[in-house]
């Protein structure tokens, strides 16, 4: 049974994987609220190629209930970007998950905040979001 | 099944830990606004222990699991005379203080050549224990049901137990449960507990599917989301909250034609279905008729 | 010194706003003895309609302030008929989470109305703030205070000198014996569904005119704030519901003076927490359902 093989992952041995690091850069399309969005992928500098990227997001309040689904992002010209269209339920700050697979294993969550032209890193201050 | 799917279908899962936790607290008589602060708990503690601290995921688990049931005893505790809103009040303002320690909360550590660790608002990042050790999501999956199903299974059995008989009955009457010889005081507190230290497992859990955490995930929004899933699905059996927080993540994710509009519609169902069956729809007098058809 | 008496200033104006969400919230909970979890998104769904109508038409101050107390007395009668009057005589849990079902469909509503997370707002007065010596008082804070003045004034004439305000006070003391004694509880509690709602109604204007800005956060904030006054006043009083918008107001101000802005929050949970563990004998803690 598959769940025995889950626990027996809860004492498996180490493999390591290698980190990299992504920029999002959306624009809106016109239609609420989906944005075309160009990501680029580093590791170490370099860009990486030959991804298996999917692309996925979260809104950081009530994170398991805005999953937007899931798409796969095609690799363009240019090496170490790739290009997916994200389709939101709102405009707000959402935390991009992009899941990396291939030559590189990674995981990255970006914040980013969408509006009505396109996609802005966000740096939340210490200061709690009230009113 | 496609990697969409799986996602909604461990989400359902991680939701029901907090969800049941919410029904713990329910059926023993009091509305909890507070159990995501414990999902937070564990999810942090957790983080820490696998992240920074080299130990097993099941070790991990384990350590959440201490957590929350500490954390929640210790808000608990100075709260256990109150009742109705003023209790609910209670869990509110100690969930929002736990919320505010996360945004205050910086310790981070070497691993590795990398700065891993809680870092206030800017959240943990790097929960990789999971993902490093290659595994399939839908493997994660089957762990995050199989312990859902352990803890389901042993809910059900304590029920029917004297122990199980005296919750609920704390939660008809505490007076007259008081008379007929329990402990009120210390049963709310061991429930208060095991109500954390449930949702603290699913934060634990949470934290590894996510790889990362931030304060904001755990504030109001889901615990009375959480609590309003344990009463739509209904007070008579475990299996309730498990079925509210199917039918919100699973029907109305599932049906995209209500994208944008998916609370007006949900909202307006659940405020319905209350009117129908204040107690949810598996609620005790559906769960005594299925039981006595046999 | 100056910043001690400055930071009481702030923290009185700010109390008022806080007053007036916890009055609205105290005639519902004095009535039906239960928390409506959508008064927040009612008052920002009727500041958002208001919004909605000046950028459609640039309508004047007053106009919005009518047009917002209109909306959020909808609102609130709706949430009555749908959330509170189906579970008057069942558990009270029902009805506080069918009002959570609602807040989401308040809010979800406000948001399609206007899907941006800012909306700028008329200003409330044009003005600077008032001068006196090393201290500044905002006209607009001024105004609040005066409303909330106003609402008591003329809440406390209602109810002691109206018939509706016995009607009103004997279901407050005692739901059954008002009952019995003929008294349409059903009726009583729409109204004073919709009076706290007007209230409502003129709060969210007052904040979001003062402010010159809407957001989305208003329904939220606007919970949290009249919920956590109307306990530190004690529940169920409304001359406590004003002591206790008025106290949060300066426990605020105070603790961001000198603690910081995230420990302003912490601080008034605490207090709130504190106060519920020690149930002083004025905290009314008698069945709160």
């Amino acid at each position: 049974m598959r769940w025995l093989l889950g626990l027996a992952m809860l004492l498996s041995f180490e493999v390591f994987a290698q980190k990299a690091e992504a920029r999002l850069d959306c624009i809106h399309t016109g239609k609420d609220f989906i944005y075309d969005c160009v990501i680029e992928i580093v590791r170490q500098g370099l860009p990486v190629t030959d991804l298996d990227v999917r692309m996925s997001a979260d809104m950081p309040s009530m994170p398991m209930a805005h999953q937007v689904k899931p798409v796969r992002a095609q690799a363009t010209s240019t090496p170490g970007e790739y290009r997916a269209r994200l389709d939101l339920e709102m405009s707000g700050e959402w935390a991009v998950k992009l899941r990396l697979a291939g030559p590189l294993r990674d995981q990255l969550v970006l914040h980013y905040e969408f509006d009505e032209r396109g996609a802005r890193p966000v740096r939340r201050s210490a200061k709690s979001p009230r009113k | 099944m496609d990697e969409y799917a799986l996602g909604v279908l461990t989400n359902i899962g991680l939701l029901s830990f907090v969800a049941t936790s919410a029904y713990l607290l329910l059926i023993a008589g009091e509305l909890s606004f507070g159990q995501q602060a414990f999902f937070g708990v564990g999810a942090y503690a957790a983080g820490i222990a696998t992240a920074m601290l080299g130990l097993p995921l099941f070790l991990g688990l384990l350590i959440a699991m201490v957590c929350g049931a500490a954390v929640a005893a210790l808000v608990g505790l100075p709260a256990l005379r109150l009742r109705g809103l003023y209790f609910a009040m209670a869990t509110l303002a100690a969930a929002e203080m736990l919320r505010i320690l996360f945004e205050l909360f910086h310790w981070q550590v070497e691993v590795g050549g990398e700065i891993v660790g809680p870092d206030g608002t800017q959240g943990f990042r790097g929960i990789r224990w999971v993902f490093e050790r290659g595994v399939e999501p839908l493997d994660f999956l089957a762990l995050v049901w199989g312990m859902l199903a352990v803890v389901v299974v042993a809910i059900h059995l304590l029920e029917r137990t004297r122990l199980g008989i005296a919750i609920r009955a704390l939660g008809e009457d505490p007076e007259l449960a008081g008379t007929l010889g329990v402990d009120v005081l210390r049963l709310k507190l061991a429930v208060v507990a095991a109500a954390g230290a449930l949702a603290a497992l699913g934060g634990a859990l949470f934290a590894h599917h996510n790889t990362y955490i931030e304060p904001r995930n755990f504030d109001i929004m889901l615990g009375v989301h959480t609590l309003a899933y344990a009463l739509i699905g209904g007070l008579g059996t475990v299996v309730g909250p498990l079925l509210g927080v199917a039918l919100d993540l699973g029907l109305l994710e599932g049906t995209r034609i209500f994208q944008g509009y998916r609370m007006i519609v949900f909202g307006g169902l659940v405020a319905l279905l209350l009117i129908w069956r204040p107690r949810g729809l598996l609620d005790e007098r559906v769960v005594h008729w299925l039981r006595t058809r046999r | 010194m100056i910043d001690f008496v400055q930071n009481t200033l702030d923290g009185v104006t700010a109390g008022a706003s806080y007053a007036l969400l916890a009055v609205g919230f105290t005639l519902i909970f004095g009535v039906l003895r239960r928390a409506n979890l959508s008064y927040g998104p009612a008052i920002m769904l009727g500041a958002y309609t208001a919004t909605w109508v000046f950028l459609q038409t640039g309508a004047g101050l007053i106009v919005l302030l009518v047009v917002a107390v209109l909306a959020t007395v909808l609102a609130g009668s709706y949430v009555e008929r749908l959330c509170f009057a189906p579970h008057r005589k069942g558990a009270a849990a029902a009805a506080m989470v069918a009002s959570f079902a609602i807040w989401m469909q308040l809010e979800e509503l406000a948001t399609l109305l206007l899907p941006r997370h800012l909306y700028a707002f008329p200003a409330l007065y044009e003005g600077g703030p008032l001068i006196f010596g090393p201290f500044f008082l905002r006209v607009e804070s001024l105004l609040i205070l005066l409303a909330a003045i106003a609402v008591c004034f003329v809440g406390w004439k209602v109810l002691y000198a109206t018939r509706f305000g016995i009607a009103v006070r004997a279901v407050i003391d005692d739901p059954r014996a008002a009952e019995l004694s003929g008294i349409d509880v059903g009726a009583v509690s729409l109204r004073v569904f919709a009076v706290s709602s007007a209230i409502g109604g003129l709060t969210g204007f007052l904040i979001v005119s003062s402010h010159e800005q809407v957001t989305p956060m208003l329904g939220m904030w606007s919970t949290l704030k009249g919920m956590l006054a109307m306990m530190l006043g004690g529940l169920g009083s409304l001359p406590g519901a004003i002591a206790g918008g008025l106290a949060l107001g300066l426990i605020e101000a105070h603790s961001q003076w000198y603690l910081g802005p995230q420990f302003r929050d912490f601080i008034a949970y605490l207090l709130l927490f504190a106060l519920l563990a020690a149930r002083p004998p004025w905290m009314n803690t008698r069945s709160a359902y």
